[in-house]
């Protein structure tokens, strides 16, 4: 089995429970397990958040375009937009997941999923555009 | 998503139920404070009916967790489901808050 889905969202946080909703279900109709729906759901809402906030420009203004391809052996995820260019592999920060409670800061944790979670993580800028990949093996 | 605050002898259970991503974190923290208010002992989180947590919901819970602390209020978690315990352990939250396997788990410690 092999499926694509490409989405195509304004630069705003309030779409990105539509784009989940969408992954979901292609995930249903691939056979997906749990933990690979809700891995590849998440990877995909913390790079897109981090576009919306890092990307630069006004919300909404620009296009952030997503693509899942799911295969029998992977789920490949590919986001790209034009905002400035942004590494979130090499420009986020490390999380320090030793911290106390009173000294535990939020940065970071986003990439640090698509780090554990994703099998494989790339960046490119390309043509004026980030384009960010990241691989989710099925098995 | 959607939090239900039941009070259980002075301590606040708060049941979150749905998905909590970073269109409605700040919905989930205006829930999540005007449920637990001033006056109250110990916090359990009840996420039994959580489907899905990314780092936003994450930050709230943090937020949350260390503004309690200041005022000496416990809180802890309980119920959580695999997908969701794996994010809270990929966090390392599970090292700063404490979780429990069932809600009577949770409320049995929140007593003593």
């Amino acid at each position: 089995m092999s499926a694509n889905l490409t989405l195509r969202i304004p630069n705003r946080v309030e779409e990105l429970s539509a784009v989940s909703e969408a992954v979901e279900k292609l995930g249903r109709e691939e056979d997906w397990t749990p933990d690979v729906s809700y891995a590849v759901v998440l990877a995909l809402e913390e790079v897109a958040t981090n576009v919306v906030r890092h990307g630069g420009g006004e919300e909404g203004a620009a296009e952030i375009e997503i693509e899942v391809v799911s295969t029998d052996t992977e789920a490949r995820i590919e986001v790209r937009d034009s905002g400035k260019p942004f590494n979130p592999l090499h420009d986020a920060p490390e999380p320090d997941i030793d911290a106390a409670l009173e000294d535990r800061r939020i940065g970071g944790l986003g990439v640090h999923f698509v780090r554990v979670l994703m099998d494989e993580a790339s960046y490119l800028r390309e043509g004026g555009r980030n384009r960010l990949t990241m691989v989710k093996r099925r098995s | 998503m959607n939090v239900q605050a039941e009070n259980h002898d002075g301590v606040l259970v708060a049941k979150v139920e749905g998905r909590v991503d970073s269109s409605n974190s700040q919905d989930f923290e205006r829930q999540l404070q005007a449920a637990i208010g001033d006056d109250i002992g110990a916090v359990v989180m009840d996420l039994g009916q959580l489907a899905y947590i990314s780092s936003a919901g994450l930050r709230v819970v943090l937020l949350v967790a260390k503004t309690l602390g200041q005022r000496n209020v416990s809180i802890s978690l309980c119920a959580l489901s695999d997908p969701v315990q794996s994010v809270f352990e990929i966090s390392g939250f599970n090292r700063i808050i404490r979780i429990h396997d069932t809600q009577a788990d949770a409320l049995a410690a929140a007593g003593k």
